[in-house]
């Protein structure tokens, strides 16, 4: 390639080669990857049944919207389950209240090793927003770790941090707030905000569902995720 | 091309891919979700690749694409001075394996002077002489002449030499 510019490689060309580190894809990124690009068996390519296995699902279809409304409800996708677990654990951190100031400090080292999630740096609040406690937490069974803050009107905001799962975040969703992409939704009375981190899954999660609330919902976000640095302690 | 041969080759450039990510994102996260997207691209638009052709430039111009598209307005890009090259310091996503402190400051000063490379000069720059792609496939990936990216090439190599020697980095010259 550098014979199409000069005769042979100058100082840069050497110095880029040899000296530039060669980043390699992190393990969970490549498992995601493969996951993303591997569906599900059966529907890779069509074959001789699918002309009548259309046929019969098409008329399952119409038996299903018939039925739709006596049936339960369909299995729900990776983002649903996670938002189901998520609110759980909000609900849990809103019942259990505020730690003293005194304690809090002193909680957050065990927290963090009960939970293998390690805080670099902590947003411990501000005029707005202030951290009142911090938990272990389960996300579909694997441990992470809660900060739960309480705004000036009351309303509890929780931080919640976990290893996997391994949750692929729907670009429809994701929405542009400050210099970040997260998914944004909301679903029954709560609001959420899911990002991905050092290989961690992260939501945000509150009662802040007006138009007027999730902009300050955002507001929070944005100082929760660039005051707060996250990493897997092992 | 078939599904799992598309599949198998897509996969085998994820290193290339995650590296050019982290230079342009400079964030080792950012580079991972920049990645997971171009495989995601890639595969809905699986049917526009001809086979035969280059896959490696393929998905690294829709890692480009996603790029410019959804985290160059990340205000992350900082601004560009009257002499093209970014005002203030950017910070690097350093995850280099462990090495000596004189190795690692060279290291450090290298990728500190990259982030100072507008994109439009960094990308061509690390796809030439660090991926090894031809002019031809480069000028695909950033949709412009061979013209444009020998100069780009050049002028990216001219800065990178005076970024070098501001920072005291005579002897990486050498």
């Amino acid at each position: 390639m550098t014979n199409e510019i000069g005769n042979e490689p100058d100082d840069i060309t050497r110095l880029l080669r040899e000296r530039l580190p060669r980043h390699q894809a992190p393990a969970g990124l490549r498992g995601s990857v493969v996951e993303a690009l591997d569906p599900p068996k059966g529907r890779r390519r069509p074959s001789l049944w699918i002309a009548p296995a259309l046929s019969a699902l098409a008329t399952a279809m119409v038996m299903l919207l018939w039925l739709a409304p006596a049936l339960p409800r369909a299995t729900p996708d990776q983002m649903e389950r996670l938002s189901r677990a998520v609110m759980s654990e909000y609900a849990r951190g809103v019942f259990a209240g505020e730690v003293s100031p005194e304690t809090l400090p002193a909680a957050l080292p065990r927290v963090m090793r009960d939970s293998g999630v390690l805080l670099s740096w902590v947003f411990t609040g501000d005029a707005d927003i202030r951290l009142v406690n911090a938990q272990p937490a389960y996300l579909e069974g694997r441990r992470g770790l809660a900060l739960t803050y309480q705004d000036r009107a009351g309303h509890s905001v929780s931080y919640i941090v976990a290893h996997g799962p391994n949750v692929a975040i729907p670009e429809r969703e994701r929405v542009q707030i400050a210099r970040w992409r997260p998914a944004v939704r909301t679903e029954d009375g709560v609001s959420l905000i899911v990002w991905k981190q050092s290989g961690l899954v992260c939501v945000m999660v509150s009662d802040l569902v007006s138009a007027d609330d999730l902009g300050r919902f955002k507001e929070y976000f944005v100082k929760v995720r660039s005051a707060t640095e996250v990493s897997p302690s092992y | 091309m078939a599904d799992d041969d598309f599949r198998q080759q897509a996969l085998g450039h994820i290193d290339a891919l995650y590296n050019l990510a982290v230079y342009l994102t400079r964030n080792g996260s950012e580079a991972e979700d920049l990645v997971q997207e171009t495989y995601a691209r890639a595969l809905r638009f699986s049917h526009r690749f001809e086979p035969g052709t280059y896959m490696r430039a393929w998905m690294f111009q829709i890692l480009r694409n996603t790029f410019l598209t959804f985290y160059r307005l990340r205000e992350r890009e900082p601004a560009l001075s009257e002499a093209g090259v970014p005002d203030g310091e950017a910070p690097m996503f350093h995850h280099a394996p462990a090495e000596d402190g004189e190795s690692a400051g060279a290291h450090m000063d290298l990728e500190r002077a990259l982030g100072r490379i507008p994109e439009e000069f960094r990308t061509p720059l690390l796809l030439a002489e660090v991926e090894g792609l031809s002019l031809e496939e480069v000028a695909r990936i950033m949709d412009c002449p061979v013209g444009t990216v020998k100069s780009r090439i050049f002028r990216a190599k001219e800065r990178l030499r005076a970024l070098l020697k501001d920072y005291g980095g005579q002897d990486l010259m050498t």
